[in-house]
């Protein structure tokens, strides 16, 4: 068979195995490769960086599922060390139902390497159904939305939540969205209608999306993807805040081999149809 | 190497192995995974939309403490079963205009605020955008980006003159938005592969740390 033609027709099993193997590889043998951070993450880090104790609490909202926990996980990490090493107060929700599950792992493990306490330093609201009424309705009054925390606790009986009001009693509201409901219903509401001021953390699908409302300031800061998960570990870490384990940080070397190995696919893929078209 | 005896992670793991044989081919393993994984996501959403739903917002205030208020989205909520009985199917329009109406209200004026006016404003050319050179070339180029892709998909004008180069510098614009989803698409995939991998490598296996 010509060459050529070929090159247009490698077999799908033999790319899986390839991108496999580009990928496994620098997870046994790590390269190192350095990460630059983006304005972007460090707009983000810096809103919290400026918060302190006596801040309004931050409102992390667990909007993904498991399938998006490679990307999304590391980012609620980072930014719950980020949080408790400042002694910023944290509360967690979230959109999606498989979201509780996910932010109570991470509550489970990350408040304990601080010392903190739950009720205290963090609370944790749970799910709620109906994202239009959810949102709105914490512009208002979020008791009203959340009478009890994810533990059937009523939150005027929790200390940082027993003052909680509104948007205006929360320094910020970060949104690790894996979809909708998530960020867009985070903007349209919170920021639009309430003014709440919003960072986000998104999957890497949705970045290119996002970018234009950071540009106009909408948006106080993005992590985008595993790369902007490794981007506020490496922040983490340089300000000495965690010196956890970095999970995204140890996928970035196989994100750029397999990325890599996708190039040069589409380019022997490309070469491959331009001279059989030329050939006919 | 040091391998989990965790039951759960060898489920896990294996229930991985078990989707990933599908690149190989379609197969009965694979469909098995496939099946349980729907029939457990259906459950958990029932499960959850009762207990988190049904039961704290209509069922306990109503049957329990006897609020009859909740009668009234009790019966907008039946309506939606009336199309199962064509001589009162005009009912589930009740719920759909209720539901049609007030999302529209509460939707639009934040459309309007999120995506037009701020958007708007973001494109405009402000003295504070030029405060440094790089900040204004971006700006310049995002005008330009904006105009050009507007008069792309302006049809009610022949392309002739200057509509068409301005036309065809739209489809550049249009091409490097759709070039930088596609690369972060990747990037996405190739990052949930990482996490399944480290996942088997890690958890699993214990061949990474």
């Amino acid at each position: 068979m010509d060459i050529f033609k070929a090159l247009t027709k490698i077999p799908r099993q033999v790319i899986f195995v390839v991108i496999a193997l580009a990928v496994m590889t620098p997870l046994l043998i790590p390269f190192g490769l350095p990460i630059k951070v983006m304005s972007k993450s460090k707009q983000l880090f810096a809103a919290i960086d400026s918060l302190g104790p006596q801040s309004k609490p931050v409102l992390i909202s667990v909007d993904f599922d498991p399938q998006s926990m490679p990307e999304l996980y590391p980012m609620l990490i980072a930014i719950l060390r980020h949080c408790f090493a400042r002694d910023i107060k944290v509360i967690v929700m979230a959109l999606w139902p498989q979201g509780p599950g996910l932010a109570e792992m991470a509550l489970d493990v990350i408040p304990k390497e601080f010392n903190k306490e739950y009720g205290k330093d963090f609370a944790f609201l749970g799910y709620k159904f109906g994202v239009t009424a959810i949102l709105l309705g914490m512009g208002d009054n979020i008791k009203n939305v959340f009478p009890v925390d994810y533990y059937a606790t009523p939150l005027d009986s929790i200390e940082i939540t027993a003052d909680l009001q509104n948007y205006n009693n929360l320094s910020l509201v970060i949104t690790l969205s894996a979809g909708d409901p998530g960020w867009r219903a985070w903007l349209l509401y919170a920021q639009a209608r309430y003014s709440a001021r919003v960072g986000i953390g998104v999957t890497a699908v949705s970045a290119a999306d996002v970018y234009p409302y950071v540009e106009t300031g909408q948006v106080i800061g993005l992590l985008a993807g595993m790369k902007g998960a490794s981007e506020y570990e490496i922040l983490v870490h340089q300000h000495n805040y965690s010196k956890g384990k970095r999970v995204a940080v140890q996928g970035m070397d196989a994100q750029s081999l397999g990325h890599l190995v996708i190039m040069v696919f589409i380019i022997i893929g490309n070469i491959g149809y331009f001279v059989m078209r030329r050939k006919k | 190497m040091n391998i989990t005896p965790d039951p759960w992670i060898w489920l896990s793991a294996l229930l991985t192995l078990a989707i990933f044989s599908f690149l190989f081919r379609d197969n009965i393993i694979y469909q098995f995974a496939e099946h349980l994984f729907v029939g457990m996501s259906a459950g958990y959403l029932i499960a959850i939309t009762w207990h988190n739903q049904m039961l704290p917002n209509l069922f306990e205030p109503l049957f329990i403490q006897g609020n009859l208020v909740y009668i009234i989205p009790l019966l907008f909520g039946l309506c939606y079963f009336a199309r199962f009985i064509p001589k009162i199917g005009y009912l589930v329009r009740l719920p759909i205009a209720f539901l049609l109406g007030w999302g529209s209200g509460a939707i639009i004026p934040a459309i309007f605020q999120r995506d037009i006016l701020k958007q708007t404003q973001g494109t405009l050319l402000v003295r504070e955008a030029f405060s440094k050179w790089d900040t204004g070339l971006w700006a310049i180029i995002m005008l330009i980006g904006v105009i050009s892709v507007l008069i792309y998909f302006f049809f009610s004008k022949e392309r002739k003159g200057i509509m068409k180069p301005a036309a065809n510098l739209g489809i550049i614009f249009l091409m490097l938005g759709f070039g930088a989803s596609f690369g972060y698409t990747v990037m996405s995939r190739i990052s949930l592969l990482i996490g399944r991998l480290q996942f088997l490598l890690g958890d699993w296996l214990g061949i990474i740390k």
